[in-house]
């Protein structure tokens, strides 16, 4: 198990931290969950690992969204990374457009939105299925409506604003 | 064939269908120019989707591109990385904030020993009490208390020590407050005693209902015999109430013993099976290979020696700098003292943290060997630490700290007084 352990570490760590972060806009954060997701699978090593892992850290974001829901604290998927980076003209045009994109995703429902970040990191159709407890059948139909949301929110993100501007 | 649903046309683009489908989806888009068209749309569909969110990168120099390894120590030894939930019995200064946290897992087993335990005591009352002998009387409503199998959700840093009903082949604190409730109870008047009895019994039964079925979901092999075990219980339970009730004050010596006998057959079943699963545990830790056991989370304890991580309850050994990036912030330290280790734990295991974060934990023994936990975790904005709970746990800078331990608070607050 041990040997194992390290080895699902070196191989998903880094993608479920991108995916954590794509889903929460949070980096320290999405390190956190990845942190916690690990310790749960030190706690019962799983069978499947990489829907077990994406799993786990899905439901740690939703539980912890609604915790903070509770608190009334701003919808997480709005914020964005607070951090200041570094190259200041590339980044503020990288930065409008990730907001742009975050706020068409946070449009989207948890399902569609969850299996557009699997299929980001490289999942095949009955990885979503294992990790979203869909059956494989349903996936590319709910692909097909997540990728359609997301591109129609995201163009009338970017027409609302222009008309605002 | 009908036209292709938009969901068809995504697995195709994303390489999902098998040949046999492939290659009658193919067929029909040669010849309907409307699914044509469609899969055009699709692809701009699907190829802007992935664009979109391949836009969301992480700040440069994160850990996608380079993954941070866990730990800076050595790699984990099966010993260090062990659930502490699963741990045999309570560890000393183990406090659990709410009863959510809860580990399922072990409730189980804390439910069938008090199973067996309220068996004991139900079926060999009257021979407990002419051993205990006579104290003071505590009130009536601590049978009900004794009888659930859940521990107090809260404890301060003196309450340290539990009971571990399986463990414990004596009767311990309820048994002997149940030995002298049932004294009481039976001078004043028969009647209140068969109905304290009653709610016991129910208990004694669900909490027998429960570790079996719970059990049942878990494991597979040992479901058999836990259930018997569990059966046993009940039947014990309801026997010995079945004897006792009638009976009142005209109990038979033969009754008893057997009721006896089979408390201990109960008893000594429960520890065998716990000693069995111990063997099993460590047979599944050797066959590294065999993630078989992978979905029963783990309800499984070690058979090894315990380790001061599994005494501190840290999941994961961290070096200085791993800790101060948890924290944001350097570690605070107790001047004069050399940390034992430092780690990683559960943050729902500290009363007060985020549990959904590790908590830094910095453990030092001092020099009767009694443990020190100096638990620290970065503070979330909008996140307060409440600080109510005594003055040992306080926050500095954007860290929470709580400091506890085996020794008293009077100790405690003055190395409270020597954090850095």
């Amino acid at each position: 198990m041990t040997a194992d352990l390290t080895e699902l570490f070196e191989q998903y760590y880094g993608s479920l931290v991108r995916m954590l972060y794509r889903r929460t806009g949070d980096r320290d954060r999405a390190e956190d969950l990845a942190q916690e997701t690990f310790a749960r699978a030190v706690a019962a090593p799983p069978n499947n690992p990489r829907p077990w892992l994406f799993a786990v850290a899905l439901n740690l974001v939703r539980e912890d969204g609604r915790r903070a829901l509770r608190q009334g604290r701003r919808l997480e998927l709005l914020r964005t990374d607070e951090r200041p980076e570094q190259g200041p003209e590339n980044d503020y045009e990288r930065n409008e457009r990730s907001s742009a994109v975050r706020a068409a995703l946070a449009l989207l429902n948890e399902r569609d939105r969850e299996a557009l970040l699997l299929k980001a990191e490289g999942f095949n159709y009955e990885e979503i299925a294992a990790t979203l407890g869909l059956s494989k059948g349903a996936v590319g139909t709910t692909l097909a409506r997540a990728r359609r949301r997301l591109v129609e929110a995201y163009q009338s993100e970017g027409r609302g604003k222009h008309v605002a501007s | 064939m009908s036209h292709l649903d938009e969901g068809t046309l995504h697995a195709l683009l994303d390489g999902e269908l098998d040949v046999t489908e492939a290659r009658e989806v193919q067929s029909h888009l040669g010849t309907c120019v409307a699914c044509g068209s469609r899969l055009q749309e699709v692809k701009q569909f699907l190829a802007e989707a992935d664009r979109l969110v391949g836009a969301l990168e992480m700040p440069a120099g994160t850990a996608a591109s380079a993954p941070r390894p866990p730990r800076q120590s050595p790699p984990p030894s099966r010993r260090q990385l062990h659930d502490p939930e699963t741990w045999d019995e309570t560890p000393v200064l183990m406090v659990l904030d709410d009863a959510e946290a809860l580990a399922r897992r072990r409730r189980w087993f804390r439910a069938l020993g008090w199973a067996a335990m309220i068996a004991v005591v139900v079926g060999g009352g009257r021979a407990l009490l002419s051993i205990v002998g006579h104290g003071s009387l505590p009130p009536a409503h601590d049978i009900t208390m004794a009888a659930r199998p859940a521990p107090p959700a809260v404890a301060s840093p003196q309450e340290t020590g539990r009971p571990e009903p399986p463990a414990s082949p004596a009767p311990t604190a309820p048994a002997r407050t149940l030995a002298k409730n049932r004294a009481s109870a039976e001078k004043t008047n028969p009647e209140p005693k068969a109905a304290a009895v009653a709610p016991l019994v129910d208990s004694a039964r669900d909490s027998a209902d429960t570790a079996a079925g719970e059990f049942a979901d878990s494991a597979q092999s040992e479901t058999e015999t836990l259930a018997a075990v569990g059966a046993t219980a009940e039947s014990v339970s309801t026997d010995s109430v079945a004897r006792d009730t009638p009976a009142k004050d005209t109990a038979r010596p033969e009754d008893e013993l057997a009721t006896r006998r089979a408390a201990a057959q109960a008893l000594a079943e429960l520890d065998r099976q716990r000693r069995r699963e111990r063997a099993a545990a460590a047979t599944a830790a050797l066959q590294s290979a065999a993630p078989a056991r992978a979905d029963a989370p783990a309800a499984m304890e070690p058979p090894l020696p315990r380790t001061p991580e599994q005494r501190s309850q840290v999941y994961l050994r961290i070096g200085l700098d791993e800790a101060a990036k948890q924290l944001g912030a350097p570690v605070h330290v107790i001047e004069g003292m050399t940390p034992e280790l430092i780690g990683l734990t559960y943050g729902r295991l500290v009363p007060g943290a985020d549990p959904n974060r590790p908590v830094v934990r910095v453990v030092y023994v001092d020099s009767r060997g009694r443990m020190i936990l100096l638990d620290q975790q970065r503070l979330r904005a909008g996140q307060t630490p409440s600080a109510a709970e005594g003055s040992l746990r306080w926050s500095a800078g954007d860290v929470m700290l709580y400091l506890r331990g085996e020794p008293g608070p009077d100790v405690l607050r003055s190395l409270q007084r020597r954090v850095r």
